[in-house]
Formats: C-alpha cells, structure tokens, sequence
C-alpha cells in the first residue's frame, strides 16, 4: 500500500495515480486544492501545522447561492444590532474537528474587512460574529467560511440558548463561592473537631468561629439566594417545598451559631450552613447543565434557512417576505421547496409530499387547478400557484395558533420529589419545634432546648433528598445522550415512566415514510448499470429508494454518461445511451408512450423500458421499520395500551397496524382529531404519550404528557415536543421508555435511602445525642450513598 | 500571643483566597470559561502573531465604531 499518499489539506489517503500534483503538493479533489491555496495566499497556512495529524472533509459540497442570507426577512429574525450599531448573529459552524478549525475560522474571518469580532465554540460549533453592515455584507462572510471548507448556518439564539446560558452562569458562579467557601470551611473545621476532643481555649474557638461565619456569610446569602427565592414562590403559592425545609434550616443554625459565637459558649456549626446549600446548590446546577446541553442539540438539528417566498410582479420574479404575500399573487415554486402558502396551481403539475400533514405516505399528483396546501413539499413539481389565502390565515399557521393553546392547557404531573419533599418538609419542620418545646418544657436551658432543635433540622438536611433526584436524572439523560435519546426536562423521565397509553402515528413513526423496494420483475435480460445510471440523476424519493436496492443487491455500479437526459415532472425520467432509448417511471408514463402493460396492483411501481419494451418492474411501499413489533410486543407486556392514530386511509392503516401488532388504531384523522383524542383519555385519567413526526401530529404532541418526536421530523414538531430521537428508530423509542422506568425505580431507591437514613439519626438528634462532627459526618455520608447508588446502575447499564 | 498569630495567618489566607476567587468569578463572568476546550487549546497556539492579530482587531473596531474607516 506504499503507493497512498495523503491529501496536503484533507488528509485523507489516495493512491497517487488518482491524485492531483500541483508542486509538491498532492491533492485529492479541486476543492482541497482551492482550499490550500487560499489559505496560503492569506498567510494562514499555519493551520497545517495545527492540525497535523487529523482528516478533514474534503470540501467538495455545492451551496445554493448565499444572497439570500441578506434578504429583509433573514436579517428581522437572525440579525441583531448592538449599541455600537455593528450587526450581530449567532451561527452553526459544520465541519469542525479539531480546534485548528476553530482557530482557522476566527483567522479568516478576522482577516475580512468589516468583521469585528468571531469567536467560534468549540465545544458545541457555535459561533458570535459582530460585522459593519456597511461595509460587509452577511452573504460574503458565510462566503468566506464556505471558501475555506465549513459550512454555515444560522439559529435563534435568543429562543433557547441566551436563557440557558444565562441561568448556567448564574448557578456556575454562585457554586463557585459556595465551593470556595465549603472548602475554606471544612479545613478550619477539622482544627475545631480536634479541638472539641483534646480540648480548646475558647478564645481559640471564637476566633476560629468567626472566620467560619465570614465564609458562610457569602454562601448563605449570595449561593442561597435561590432556595430564598424558592421558598418566597412556593409559600406565595401555599406550598412547603424543599427549598422552604432548605433556607429555614440553614438560616436558623447559621443564627444560632451567631448567637454562640457572640455568647462565646457552645457548639457552632458554620460548617453545616455551608455544607447544606453547596450540597444542595449541585443537585440544581446538575439539573441546569443537563437543560443546557439539550439547548445544544436542539439547535444543531433544528437547521433554520431563510423563510421567503418567489412571486411574481409585472412579469418580475422577486423573493418576498411570508408575512407580505397579498391573496391573489402568483408564486413560484420549485422542486424540491416547500410550499408555504396555500392557493391553487395555474401552471405546471408535478408530485407532492403531503405525509408531513395528513399522514398519506405516498407522493400526491397535482396539476392545474388543485389546490396546494402549506406545509407541503414539492417533490418534483415547478409550479406556479395564486395565493388564496395570506400567511396569516393558511393552513400551517391556524395548526400554529392552535398549538399555542394546546402547549398552555398541557397537564403537569407532579414530580415525586416535590410531592414528597412537602411532606417531609413539613414534617422535619414540626418535629424540629416539638422537641424544642419538649426540651425547654422538660426543664432545660433555652439555648440547650434550642440546639437541640436545630441539631434536628441539621441532621435532616435533605442533602440527600435534594440530590436523590438530580442525580438519577443525569444519569438517566447521560443514558439516554448516548443512545441518541434527547430529554428536554429532567422531569420528563419520571412522567415516561408512568405511562398508561402510547400512541403512534404512523407514516415517518411506525413506518420508515418513505417507499421501499418490495418485489422485483424482470421480464427480459439487461444491463442494470443503464438502470441505476438513469436513476442516479434523479432525485425523486422513488429513484433514491431503488437507487439503494440496486446499490445493495449488486456490488459495485459505475454511471454512465448520456446522450441526452429529460425529467418528466410527476411521470419520470428518459434518456437515450448509444442509440438506445431509456425510459423509467411509473404507469402514467408508459401509458402515454404507447407501452402496454398488464400487471396493476396498489403498491407506488416502477417501470423500466428499453426501445418501447418493459424491461423491469419495481414494487415499492412504506415498510415497517425495525423493531416495530417488539415495541409494540414489549409495551403490551408492561400493561401499556398501543394506540396508532394516523392521517393515511383505512387501508395502509389496517395493513401496518396488523403487521406490528397493534389491534387498536384510528384512520383518516385531522390533526384536531388527533388532539381530542389525547383530551379524552386525559379525561379518564391517564398518562399520554404520544409518538410522531410531522405537522399533523404537532398538537396532539404537546397535549400528550409526553410528546416524542423523531428527530428527522419537522422543526416545529421538534420544538413542541419533550422528547427527541435523534436517530429516528424505535430501538430507541423502546431505549427511552427502558431509561426512564430505570430511572424512576432509581430515583425511588435513593429516596428511599435518605429516609431511611433520617429515620435513623432523627430519634437521635430528638434525644440530644448527636454532636457536631456525627452530624457533619453523616450528612456527607447520606449524600456519597446517593451518588454511589446512582453510579452503580450507570455501570450496570453500560456493561449491558 | 498564640491567638493573635493564629487570627492574623487566618485572615491573610482567608484575604489571599478571596482574591483568587474574585479573579475567578470576574472570569467566568467575562465568558472566559464558556468553551471548556478552548482556553486550554489558547495556550497551546499562543504566539506573537495572534498578540498582533488581537491587537489589530481592537484598532479596527474602534476605527469602524468611527465610521471613518477606509479599507487599505
């Protein structure tokens, strides 16, 4: 293999043969060859240097033209200005592998006039660009980063990230004081224990006293904040929540240790106030993270490009914004885009995807005067329709106005944690008082009785109880990252786990929503390389999926190059190749072609004619996807009820829901449908969830308990969702159901360490038995107990 | 005596630490830590040209801000 040589950009290996020699240089494709030079010619040819060692990807892509990254409509939802009147936008870097494309990206950009400020994140590919509109436009630095071999596309910050980030600072640097102090304490703390057992003078403990109460000062007041404010909410609302059992435990045995310190008699416990918040103050930054990264994700698949439409005015095609199109203009549409109003075609014919809206898995024939709908692709149709409805009012938008109401009126299944932590909050708080009264009453000191009471509240910290949760969940999230499962809230793990019914839509869910070859014919001997030459320069999904069959069945195909080559809109394809004529499409085409054929049945078909002759034919359908019926299987076996709602007719509905198991399944619903049928077993009580992958599904998704969404669905579907598979399959749709049951029993094992643990050292505390080391001491050790248990099922996970 | 010594050694360290922490939270609070991968990998690239380039980049916001900026 002496005769591979790697690429001077990418990297990659070729045999020299194939390679391009410029100098003495070697290059595997133009684009790394026009890569390399401008890098050079820039002065940036270091990046080499800093990328030794990793492969690149070769930039061979094609882009559509990037002026419309400058249009009106781009600029109002993407684009913001700051005070110094620069222009700012927040971009999704592809293609970065290493941080030599990082420091590559920021170089070449800083490089450009008009560009003030780039700085690109690594870790999640975001970046910040700040530019002078005047002087460069947007398009020319998506350009620029397109020129040097990554690819450019923009999200909303201010939709998910800005608050996130926001909130993770927040917490990072109240746990930063907190850690800080927590450390600083526990050292002058040991000296005190010491102390307490060989003997101290009390001028030593005071003076150690107080620089325990300066530490814990800034922890309970400024790292505490957020159990004060929690509490202040949760009593508005007349409920005792943790936070409640949180602050008021901490806030009286730090003015009790006050009170000791001043009186320079007894035991003060600094140490515990910072210990309880710190301890506490994890389990919430833990659950902050985890909210952050699915922010990350959910960017990352949710590819925004710009939102316009083409109309046409006096003869002129311009591009318009949504909100501006008037009813009655004409709009062009090209293959490939989606339609975004709705109206009715004047010109042109051609096939599209309704699946996203109705369910109806199979392309839909449209030709002059049918009306279009929004939300609809055009598979292979250059149409021109008038509009007979403005954005406002189109079908895509009523689905959005009742979303919103949907998302509002979304039931709440309260989390175990906060059920039971009033509970326990409630009771801590009066067994704290009555052994106080018990104390005092039976003839003790005040301050004894006092402390006693406080030692109480000490011991119950609910450190162990404030982790037990957060601590599961992120091992349950962690879980689930890995196998491409994406929950939005922590929360959302526990109220999976309670399903009663799923429900499954069923073209993109159950079914792969798209067809696939099932039976072949071949009537008469060919050459199968003119087939899959033919196809391959089609890009209808029927060609993509035969296109695969062949790819598969046979080893390697070569392409030919025709003679000539036409798309037919909605019939196919035709080509001649040395004198031979081609011809490949469904029965329409063979029809007007005069070709007669004698085999009909209901599956989408494919025919293959050479000079007149039907050479081959292919049957194709929407398959089941894999793991379909075990799904089902195992969810019946767990007591739950599999439901198939589905927009598709009686017919494909039936024949799936056989195929996979499923007795109960619904027909031919609307979305609105759909969302009642959520309603109404909601009525009678049960837990929903709901599965599904288009615009059809998006209400019933956010009314569901829990709405899961495959990840290839459609941006909006994503975004009302809880759940995402990011991997489309239902081995992970099982995955996620597995996770958050392990996890529930999870967060039911640690809860129920904690109060075993508390129903231990409580009667101890009550009796006055405990000091202040046993109380510190335990409190660590109730806590290491929870995050060990939780590690362990994590262990036990990824072994399986 | 004995206590004085002990105070005086707490109240130094405790100042020093404080110091630090201020330095850190300043830090985050700049975004300096928000890419966990980056500030580690900036030292390994630091170097004279990107002193010069950050420089350079100053001089030209500051010059844009003006408005009288003319490319070269």
């Amino acid at each position: 293999m002496s005769n591979k040589i790697a690429c001077s950009h990418c990297h990659l290996e070729f045999s020299k043969d194939v390679m391009i020699q410029d100098g003495e240089n070697y290059f595997c494709c133009n684009g790394c060859q026009g890569v390399y030079h401008l890098l050079s010619d820039s002065g940036l040819d270091s990046f080499y240097e800093k990328s030794a060692g990793v492969t690149l990807t070769p930039p061979t892509k094609q882009y559509e033209d990037s002026s419309n990254f400058n249009s009106p409509a781009f600029y109002d939802r993407f684009v913001s200005q700051n005070s110094d009147g620069f222009c700012e936008v927040s971009l999704i870097i592809e293609g970065i592998h290493c941080s030599a494309c990082v420091w590559l990206n920021e170089k070449a950009l800083h490089k450009m006039e008009g560009v003030v400020e780039a700085n690109i994140n690594f870790t999640n590919n975001k970046a910040h660009i700040v530019w002078s509109d005047d002087v460069v436009k947007l398009s020319e630095i998506i350009d620029m980063i397109r020129a040097i071999g990554y690819n450019a596309y923009p999200y909303d910050a201010t939709l998910q990230e800005a608050h996130a980030n926001k909130v993770r600072k927040e917490y990072y640097l109240r746990l930063a004081v907190a850690i800080f102090a927590s450390m600083n304490v526990m050292w002058i703390a040991v000296a005190q224990y010491a102390g307490y057992f060989t003997g101290i003078t009390q001028e030593m403990k005071t003076i150690l006293n107080i620089a325990e109460g300066v530490l814990a000062t800034p922890v309970l007041f400024y790292s505490g904040w957020v159990f004060f404010r929690g509490a202040y909410y949760g009593l508005r609302n007349r409920v005792v929540n943790m936070d409640l059992l949180v602050a008021t435990g901490a806030l009286l045995t730090y003015v009790y240790s006050l009170y000791i310190t001043i009186r320079e008699h007894g035991e003060a416990y600094f140490d515990s106030v910072s210990m309880i918040i710190t301890f506490v103050l994890v389990g919430k930054f833990l659950e902050v993270l985890s909210k952050k990264n699915a922010a990350d994700t959910l960017d990352i698949i949710g590819k925004h490009l710009p939102d316009e439409v083409n109309i046409i005015r006096d003869g002129k095609v311009l591009s318009c914004k949504l909100q501006d199109v008037q009813v009655g203009e004409r709009i062009v549409v090209n293959s490939g885009e989606k339609v975004l109003l709705d109206g009715k075609i004047l010109k042109g014919e051609g096939s599209f995807d309704e699946s996203n809206l109705t369910g109806e898995s199979k392309p839909i024939l449209k030709t002059i005067g049918d009306d279009v709908i929004s939300g609809t692709t055009s598979i292979d149709a250059d149409i021109e329709f008038e509009a007979t409805k403005d954005f406002a009012h189109s079908t895509l938008s009523n689905l959005v106005t009742l979303l919103e109401s949907a998302i509002n009126k979304k039931p709440k299944i309260e989390v175990l944690a906060n059920r039971l932590s009033e509970h326990f909050s409630s009771v801590i708080l009066f067994l704290a008082f009555a052994t106080f009264a018990v104390w005092w009453l039976w003839p003790h000191s005040f301050e004894e009785s006092l402390m006693v009471g406080i030692s109480v509240i000490v011991i119950a910290c609910p450190c162990a109880l404030g982790l037990a949760t957060p601590v599961a969940t992120l091992v349950g999230l962690s879980l689930g990252a890995k196998r491409g499962i994406l929950f939005k809230e922590a929360a959302q793990l526990e109220t999976m786990a309670k399903v009663d019914v799923l429900l499954l839509d069923k073209t993109g869910t159950l079914t792969l929503g798209k067809p696939n070859v099932v039976a072949v014919k071949n009537y008469k001997e060919f050459d199968i390389e003119l087939l899959y030459s033919l196809i391959n320069a089609s890009k209808h999904p029927i060609s993509k999926s035969i296109k695969e069959y062949i790819e598969t069945t046979y080893s390697s195909m070569n392409s030919y190059a025709f003679d000539s080559f036409l798309h037919i809109a909605a019939r196919g394809v035709e080509a001649t190749y040395k004198n031979q004529k081609l011809l490949g499409g469904n029965e329409r085409l063979m029809k007007e072609r005069g070709i007669t054929l004698e085999y009909t049945s209901k599956n989408t078909h494919f025919y293959f004619a050479i000079d007149g002759e039907v050479v081959a034919l292919y049957e194709l359908e929407d398959t089941v996807k894999q793991g379909a019926y075990e799904l089902v299987e195992q969810m019946h076996a767990r007591g739950v009820e599999v439901v198939m709602l589905t927009g598709d007719n009686n017919l494909s509905a039936q024949k799936v829901a056989k195929g996979v198991g499923i007795t109960q399944y619904y027909a031919e619903l609307t979305p609105e449908e759909k969302l009642h049928y959520v309603e109404e077993l909601h009525k009678n009580g049960k837990v929903v969830v709901m599965v599904g992958d288009g615009v059809n599904d998006i209400l019933a998704l956010a009314k569901a308990d829990i709405g899961i969404v495959m990840g290839s669905g459609s941006d909006i579907a994503v975004e009302v969702s809880d759940v995402v598979l990011l991997n489309d399959s239902l081995e992970s749709l099982l995955g996620a159901f597995k996770i958050s049951k392990t996890t529930f029993s999870l967060i039911k094992q640690n809860f129920a360490i904690s109060l075993i643990y508390n129903a231990i050292t409580i009667p101890l505390a009550m009796a006055g038995l405990v000091i202040p080391l046993v109380a510190a001491l335990s409190m660590s050790f109730s806590s290491l107990l929870v995050v060990g248990n939780s590690m362990r099922i994590r262990y036990k996970w990824n072994r399986s | 005596m004995d206590n004085m010594v002990v105070a005086m050694m707490l109240g130094a360290s405790l100042f020093l630490g404080g110091v630090a922490l201020v330095a850190f939270l300043w830090a985050i609070k700049t975004g300096q830590f928000d890419d966990e991968e980056k500030f580690l990998n900036a030292v390994k690239f630091d170097n004279e040209d990107d002193l010069n380039d950050a420089i350079k980049q100053e001089k030209k916001r500051e010059a844009l801000k003006k408005k009288d900026y003319k490319p070269e």
